[in-house]
């Protein structure tokens, strides 16, 4: 496992990615869609981000990899459509979503890069999607949009891992927007996040009909909806000693679940 | 975006944004347009300065001139209570692409032979089909011509 020059890195990411790099010559050959397991849209055709990286170091000093060089491609438009083979197949084959975890494992560069290929993927679908429900015909594998969605919103909450881990070290602020607790007028507490104005708050007209604050005569209201919401959680917790009790009653041999 | 972009006043550098969460869907025109315009509908929070840096940032076109309108969405059907139900209103962009480039939408729904794999259910289904059909075919050393009458 060559780890120490960004080539050896590269390729030592995922070993799927491995076997993609050495048969490079046969890419055309397959007319499936090429995110398999763990691969973003379209990884092997474009060979991008993640070999890209390995043209940076070209004397590198580790023996086993070689310097891989690969050209973005440039297709324009033809990249709001699939592949030609791919036109008016009833099921494309596509691999799962990156998980949170597998992100983790990547550097800010590829996760940027990924964004977009994953962003351009997603407006290939949109484009499908639409022209599908133009000519009244089922979309190809509508499961990868969602797909796509879950890998960006896992990409997203890294990236926001990430940030917020470093403006705590910075600054000492665990958020980025600042806010405050608040009391509505039902006497709920919630945290109200501060929005940008271009005028104080005490000129703002709209801003200053809000009331934070609970009026008095609500008060009796706000212990009855405690009492009710006691009342539901003791009833829940009797109900489950019931049940187990009578469980223990009937097969007083049985192991105790754990729940 | 409108979330993460800060509240922009006269003077103030204009930011990068990182990671942009707009999706563009390359539709096809429903009226006929000049060969070197694309149809797009894009979210109603783009304008078009973001839609030509998106473009040309993102997929390299080279983007001339650019016009957008926003579609409403129909409020005038009804639901089985009869209640109105809202189509969602969407921003549609025209751009006309710059050096001399042309665009045409592609077919990408063509007629395809749909071959079934051997010793499977359709294949068996399909074949029964077939020889259903050649049984209520007529003669053919008669030309097409039913048996009702004649010899």
């Amino acid at each position: 496992m060559a780890t120490s020059s960004s080539a050896g890195r590269v390729l030592s990411l995922c070993k799927q990615f491995q076997n993609v790099v050495r048969i490079s010559s046969a890419v055309n050959t397959q007319s499936c869609s090429p995110a398999l397991t763990k691969l973003p849209p379209r990884q092997y055709r474009e060979k991008s981000p993640l070999a890209a990286l390995s043209w940076r170091s070209p004397s590198s000093s580790v023996a086993p990899c070689r310097a891989l060089h690969t050209t973005i491609s440039r297709r324009g438009l033809d990249e709001f459509f699939d592949l030609p083979e791919n036109w008016g197949e009833t099921t494309v084959k596509s691999g799962a979503p990156w998980t949170a975890k597998q992100l983790r494992t990547k550097s800010n560069e590829d996760l940027h890069k990924l964004w977009y290929v994953l962003l351009k993927e997603k407006n290939l679908l949109l484009t499908l999607e639409q022209e599908a429900k133009r000519q009244r015909v089922p979309m190809s594998s509508p499961e990868r949009i969602r797909k796509v969605e879950r890998s960006m919103i896992r990409l997203e909450t890294v990236v926001n891992e990430r940030e917020s881990a470093l403006r705590m070290l910075q600054t000492g602020q665990e958020k980025a927007r600042p806010g405050a607790w608040r009391r509505d007028k039902f006497g709920h507490v919630y945290w109200y996040r501060f929005k940008e104005y271009a005028i104080p708050w005490y000129m703002n007209r709209r801003y200053k009909r809000k009331s934070f604050f609970t009026p008095k005569f609500v008060q009796p209201h706000i212990r009855l909806r405690l009492e009710k919401y006691l009342r539901q959680r003791a009833r829940k917790t009797s109900l489950e000693r019931r049940t187990q009790s009578k469980l223990k009653e009937k097969f007083p041999h049985a192991n105790i679940s754990a729940s | 975006i409108t979330s993460r972009y800060p509240l922009y006043q006269l003077g103030n550098p204009q930011l990068r944004i990182f990671r942009p969460n707009w999706f563009l869907t390359l539709v096809r025109p429903g009226k006929e347009q000049p060969p070197d315009t694309v149809q797009f509908r894009i979210p109603m929070e783009m304008t078009k300065y973001d839609v030509k840096n998106y473009l040309e940032k993102i997929y390299d076109v080279p983007v001339g001139a650019i016009r957008t309108r926003i579609q409403f969405g129909s409020n005038k059907k009804r639901n089985h209570l009869h209640q109105k139900v809202k189509q969602p209103d969407y921003k549609v962009a025209y751009v006309q692409l710059a050096q001399g480039q042309t665009f045409t939408f592609p077919d990408i729904f063509p007629e395809k032979e749909l071959k079934h794999e051997e010793g499977s259910m359709e294949e068996m289904q399909e074949k029964f089909m077939e020889d259903e059909k050649q049984r209520q075919r007529l003669d053919p050393r008669r030309g097409g011509v039913t048996e009702w009458f004649g010899l």
